[in-house]
């Protein structure tokens, strides 16, 4: 029954892909086999459809064995998914595909440990990619230019590096996002992130943004206008956009004296207090991230409300706050046995099925084109919010390992007591010494 | 006199059951604060008050129950820890007890040598000879195994032979020597003299043998990899609390720090005696 | 001073005193120390000198089965019937020869470069395939296996010869070889160290020293964020990473973080050991106190604190330590209960860096004292009960039996102790990184915050930035620091100086 049902599913998402992407796939329709040998050089292997390709790409690879890496609560739904995938291919014999849990964030420090014991199929966060390049243990993806037309471009601009696409987008939802309680905060309110605090300061409850860790504190430099862009040539020194010194201490002095003003209200805690705050009813808002949702749901229950991130008052306008927005990949151990087959079940998982039935059943964000405009997707105000905030966000991608600690520093340094938010020569020596220790100049 | 004498002291023996009293409080109430939350019904993480407003078993009945739903199987966890803590107890054992009673009882030329070189060995900040060990490991197909970190938590136990080597020290000489003159060899001498009187110090390094992988989350991590199954329970624990699991399991790690605390309290409060026995002999000359 | 002017002294003179002639004494033991190593140095060329020199004489004055056996281990025992003892020195050549050609040589022929086949992709079928190049750190892994081996060895190699031209003297004189039996019994007897040893002392030498060898040995090559395994290959450069944690030039972080981070490091051990030591006795003084009842109960208190496994406690701590977190609800329900009406939020781990390690010290006392009370409590157990009798009749006051009897009893008792917990807090990581992660941050370090001691910062250096070659400097000299101390004091400290007092 399975089986029946994957076929038809395949079917179906053959005719889908042909209206997604306006002849951007291969129009060959499956099965014959003779077009094997072809393979672009640029776009790579050839594909069937949506989340198929041709038996013959897995050339002499049988008696496949194969491991995956997914996170703990998507490892039953890829078990199925697995199921349908090897319905799909009825040639090939598959000894064994075994998912293992796995989170998606340390997943490239594990692959990095001892690729050959690691999973051949992996999801990962996006911040692990250059990572992953730089060791040389990931396979690029072998079916380009397929991947590229389906998903939308910023996932894959992502995931390119030196001009060659190394790894399938999975999501396009790894990042954080304004949470509240809408009984404390209302939609408009959230909208800024004064009425936000005076809405908490009202109702006696406090506001959780983890300034201390890099992945959120960021959002600080951001938003005052430091950008980063890439790495530079060799691959490890974090390069920043020119930015307007004069205006980013500006938005800096203007985030702290916010924070003094409402402190008691404003709290720099660890994200895994968030959920907790809303149930015990002592949080009105937060900053969580999308991996959070769940539980800060069933916390909130019908009162939970989620938008991008606020804007900050600095000198009469208001300004977006801009975050660190990710996405997850599916990426191909490039130690592989079987390197074909590890390509092939990457393209199925991250393919426009498997996308639509993660968004159906964990809520995670699509980076497919097509399953982004389904119903799922755009009538979830948490999608919706997640969606926005991209748009104002910096990607997740090309990060320096010496980044975190610094940025998490200017967070601690802008909240910190014996901070003086009039002090302007403070925050312009914090910000140079930020973005030389991310550099490791000296 | 006599009669303010005995006053001051009752005053003076006041004062300290009250400090101790005190003190007593501050050093249990993690420990109790860890056990009434691991009762707790409602909320995820922590809250902000000290009693919990409902109380459960859940968190234990989950603990034990979640295996086949998830990656977290604390049963399975339990065990692991228990077979691993149980073997290299015994290995770790025999070879403190070995290696100090050759330092204490045998005359050889490079004794004084390889004491030294045994006392610093051990000073060495080892996070980066991990990924050495998991690849000497793997070389021999061990990675990935119990038996590795049975290997890992028993092969250094020899360089921590002061203790026990000061134990022996303080057992009289005379004793051997009556021995030899009966025609002993030094193996008779060791196993059929020396050990029967170890009593305190063989349950010293039993007691400090056993908790060790109970306690470790690094170097074990390393070696299992992704093999969930065969976490200990630090690991297991210490993932519990990972931005992936902490909103849904953080309950479940308190009950499962409880249960982890359980063995080890019992044990102690069980060898207690002959710890301070070991510890002070072996302290004395150490 | 005579000893009867000795005798005169009060207590705390005497301990003064003594402290003193401990501290006089310090630049000689140093001085002592390093003598000693260089004597060792010297000792141990002269050594492979005359080695040499036997090895040659040994050749010339053997006959041909002791000269084969330069070749060809266990041929002079086997011919002069000492066959098991032949059979394995043969048994280890061959597996020597099988381990190099099979394993060995692939990786000790790269030991100079570190290998030099770049990683590479290939396209087959369309299907990208990385064809993996030389890894330099199973090179340089495997390589020092294969030296180590190689050393044991020729170890054994020259044992080989040493019994061949052994066995060919005593049959010259008309001796027969002892027999197997004989030589068994002799393991459990004569040569019982070398039985009792020799599993420690494998596990130790592939599990502890190989790997240590390996850390040093990084400590010499580039290994890090941008010269990682199996990608990309290090190699060695010398000193380098030295040289950047000594930069002092202003402005250079790793050298101002290195240095700033010894001077915290050493004063964490040094109020970490002392507060423990100092409370736990008078804690274990109180408990054994004549008089007080229930010492069992009091002693296990303190035990469940660290029935705990630790890193669980500690979490637990930093929770409560947050601004929401336990201690500052009971602090806040105190003063209300006093009519404040304020809620107290105090940042103990993330404000300033004296608060920050104030609190550190204070939780470490809380997780140390159990240890240092059980042992305490032993110790003051065993204090010959006829020195207080003696003190009671020559009427002195508790104070005074205390000052004279108890005080100077323990400080010479646990010395040896206090020294093995200074290096143990030295290398203290878990009560730092579970409990601060090193906090509060601050943008004057590379890499570190405000209570991060070395270990902690070499564990973010290899964990999450990956400069192996740095992280594995900075051990080597925490290394160095600690191994000095404890070589010194120990072999100065009474206890191994009077090891047969009661022999």
């Amino acid at each position: 029954m399975k089986k029946i049902l994957a076929i038809l599913l395949a079917g179906m998402m053959t005719a889908t892909v042909f209206a997604g992407c306006g002849g951007g796939g291969n129009t060959e329709s499956g099965g014959s086999g003779s077009d094997t040998q072809s393979s672009s050089d640029d776009g790579g292997a050839e594909v069937k459809d949506a989340n198929l390709v041709d038996v013959s790409v897995f050339g002499d690879e049988d008696n496949i064995s194969l491991k995956v890496w997914a996170p703990d609560k998507a490892v039953s739904l890829v078990k199925e998914q697995i199921e349908a995938f090897k319905a799909a291919y009825p040639e090939k014999t598959f000894t064994k595909i075994e998912v293992v849990a796995q989170g998606e964030g340390d997943a490239g420090t594990q692959l990095m440990n001892d690729a050959s014991t690691a999973a051949d199929v992996f999801s990962f966060a996006s911040d692990q990619l250059n990572k992953l390049v730089d060791a040389k243990v990931i396979a690029p993806v072998a079916f380009a230019k397929a991947v590229t037309d389906m998903n939308s471009e910023a996932c894959v601009t992502a995931g390119t590096l030196q001009d060659t696409l190394y790894a399938y987008p999975e999501t396009n939802d790894n990042g954080y996002y304004l949470v509240y309680d809408k009984t404390v905060v209302s939609d408009e309110q959230a909208g800024k992130l004064e009425d936000v605090l005076a809405a908490c300061k009202e109702a006696g409850k406090k506001f959780i943004f983890n300034c201390g860790n890099g992945f959120y504190g960021c959002t600080f430099a951001f938003t005052a206008g430091v950008k980063i862009d890439g790495l530079e040539e060799d691959g490890v020194t974090q390069k920043f956009t020119d930015y307007d010194e004069a205006e980013a201490v500006k938005t800096l002095q203007a985030f702290s004296k916010l924070m003094h003003e409402y402190k008691g209200t404003f709290t720099s805690l660890d994200n895994a207090q968030v959920a907790s705050g809303f149930s015990t009813g002592t949080l009105g808002a937060g900053v969580d991230g999308s991996w959070n949702t769940n539980a800060d749901q069933d916390a909130l229950k019908d009162n939970f409300g989620a938008a991008k991130l606020p804007t900050i008052n600095v000198d009469g306008t208001d300004k977006q706050l801009i975050s660190l927005f990710g996405y997850k990949y599916i990426g191909v151990n490039a130690a592989s046995q079987f390197p074909a087959a590890a390509q092939v079940l990457a393209y199925y998982l991250a393919g426009e099925t498997c996308q639509q039935q993660r968004a159906e059943k964990l809520g995670w964000g699509p980076s497919n084109k097509n399953v982004q405009g389904m119903d799922v997707v755009t009538k979830s105000a948490v999608q919706q919010a997640i969606k926005q905030q991209s748009e104002n966000a910096c990607v997740q991608v090309n990060i320096a390992p010496t980044f975190w600690d610094p940025m998490g520093n200017l967070g601690n340094k802008l909240v910190a007591d014996d901070t003086d938010p009039d002090d302007a020569a403070y925050f312009s020596k914090l910000l140079k010494d930020t973005v030389a220790n991310v550099r490791d100049e000296g | 006199m006599i009669k303010s004498y005995k006053f001051r002291r009752r005053i003076a023996n006041f004062f300290i059951y009250l400090l101790l009293a005190i003190l007593g409080i501050i050093w249990v109430s993690p420990f109790v604060y860890l056990v009434m939350h691991s009762f707790r019904a409602e909320s995820m993480t922590t809250v902000p008050y000290l009693i919990p407003h409902e109380w459960t078993f859940d968190n234990y009945i989950k603990l034990f129950t979640s295996a086949g739903s998830s990656s977290i199987n604390f049963p399975r966890w339990f065990i692991n820890t228990f077979v691993v803590a149980i073997f290299s107890c015994i290995i770790s054992t025999i070879s403190v007890l070995a290696v100090s009673y050759t330092f204490s009882r045998l005359r050889f030329g490079a004794r004084k040598k390889l004491m030294n070189v045994a006392m610093i060995l051990g000073m060495f900040p080892g996070f980066m000879t991990m990924i050495a060990i998991y690849y000497l490991l793997k070389a021999m197909g061990l990675n990935q195994n119990l038996i590795a970190l049975v290997i890992c938590y028993s092969s250094g136990a020899g360089l921590g032979f002061q203790i026990s080597k000061g134990f022996f020290d303080t057992i009289p000489r005379a004793l051997d020597e009556a021995a030899t003159i009966d025609g002993a060899t030094r193996n008779q001498i060791f196993w059929k003299i020396i050990l029967p009187m170890s009593k305190p110090i063989v349950v010293y390094t039993v007691l400090t043998s056993f908790i060790g992988p109970w306690c470790d989350f690094i170097l074990a991590k390393i070696i299992m990899g992704d093999k969930r199954e065969l976490y200990t329970v630090a690991i297991g624990l210490q993932s519990m609390v990972s931005a992936e699991f902490i909103n849904e399991y953080y309950k479940q790690f308190l009950a499962g720090s409880v249960m982890v605390a359980i063995p080890i309290t019992t044990l102690f409060l069980i060898m207690q005696r002959y710890y301070v026995e070991g510890v002070t002999a072996g302290g004395v000359k150490g | 001073m005579t000893f009867v002017e000795y005798k005169m002294l009060n207590p705390f003179q005497r301990f003064a005193y003594n402290f003193k002639k401990v501290l006089k004494s310090i630049p000689k033991s140093v001085g002592r120390f390093f003598v000693g190593i260089g004597k060792a140095i010297v000792k141990f060329f002269t050594g492979i000198g005359k080695g040499f020199k036997n090895y040659g004489t040994t050749f010339a004055k053997g006959d041909w089965a002791t000269k084969l056996s330069y070749l060809i281990f266990g041929v002079g025992d086997l011919h002069k019937g000492k066959y098991y003892k032949g059979i394995l020195f043969f048994i280890t050549e061959v597996l020597y020869i099988l381990y190099i050609t099979l394993f060995g040589w692939q990786y000790i022929s790269k030991f100079g470069t570190l290998g030099t086949v770049q990683t590479s992709m290939q396209k087959v079928n369309g299907i990208p395939k990385q064809v993996f190049g030389d890894n330099s750190m199973l090179i340089l892994l495997y390589s020092v296996l294969t030296i180590v081996i190689t050393v044991v060895v020729f170890a054994i190699y020259i044992a080989n010869i040493k019994d061949a031209y052994k066995h060919q003297v005593m049959r010259e004189n008309g001796e027969k070889p002892t027999s197997l039996r004989h030589d068994v019994k002799e393991f459990l007897d004569g040569k019982y160290h070398i039985t009792l040893l020799s599993f420690p002392v494998l596990m130790i030498a592939v599990f502890n020293i190989l790997p240590l060898i390996f850390m040093i040995l990084i400590a010499f090559t580039n290994y890090d964020k941008q010269h990682m395994p199996p990608g990309t290959l290090f190699t060695w450069v010398g000193m380098d990473n030295f040289g950047s944690l000594f930069n002092l030039v202003e402005g250079a972080k790793k050298g101002k973080t290195f240095i700033e981070l010894t001077g915290w490091t050493l004063l964490w051990a040094v109020l970490a050991t002392f507060t423990n030591y100092i409370l736990g006795m008078i804690v274990a003084l109180m408990i054994n106190k004549k008089g007080i009842k229930f010492k069992g109960l009091w002693r296990t208190l303190f035990v469940i604190a660290i029935a705990v496994p630790q890193f669980v406690s500690l979490l637990l701590m930093n929770q409560m330590l947050q601004v929401n977190g336990a201690i500052n609800v009971l602090l806040t329900d105190i003063s209300h209960l006093f009519g404040g009406t304020e809620t107290i939020e105090i940042q103990f781990l993330n404000s300033t860096t004296f608060m920050a390690r104030a609190t550190v010290v204070i939780v470490n006392i809380w997780v140390g004292i159990p240890y240092t009370i059980l042992s305490m409590s032993g110790i003051l157990m065993n204090i010959p009960e006829d020195l207080y009798e003696s003190a009671r009749i020559d009427g002195a006051t508790p104070v005074k039996t205390f000052t004279a009897i108890t005080l100077p009893y323990m400080i010479f008792v646990t010395t040896p102790q206090l020294i093995t917990t200074f290096v143990g807090n030295i290398n203290n990581f878990n009560v730092i990184y579970l409990l601060t992660g090193g906090g509060p941050t601050t943008q004057d370090y590379y890499q570190a915050g405000r209570t991060d001691i070395l270990v902690t910062w070499l564990f973010k250096l290899s964990m999450d930035t990956q400069d192996y070659g740095l992280a594995a400097a900075i051990g080597i000299l925490v290394f160095i620091v600690c191994a000095t101390i404890s070589l010194i004091v120990y072999n100065n400290s009474k206890s191994m100086k009077d090891e047969e007092a009661f022999s």
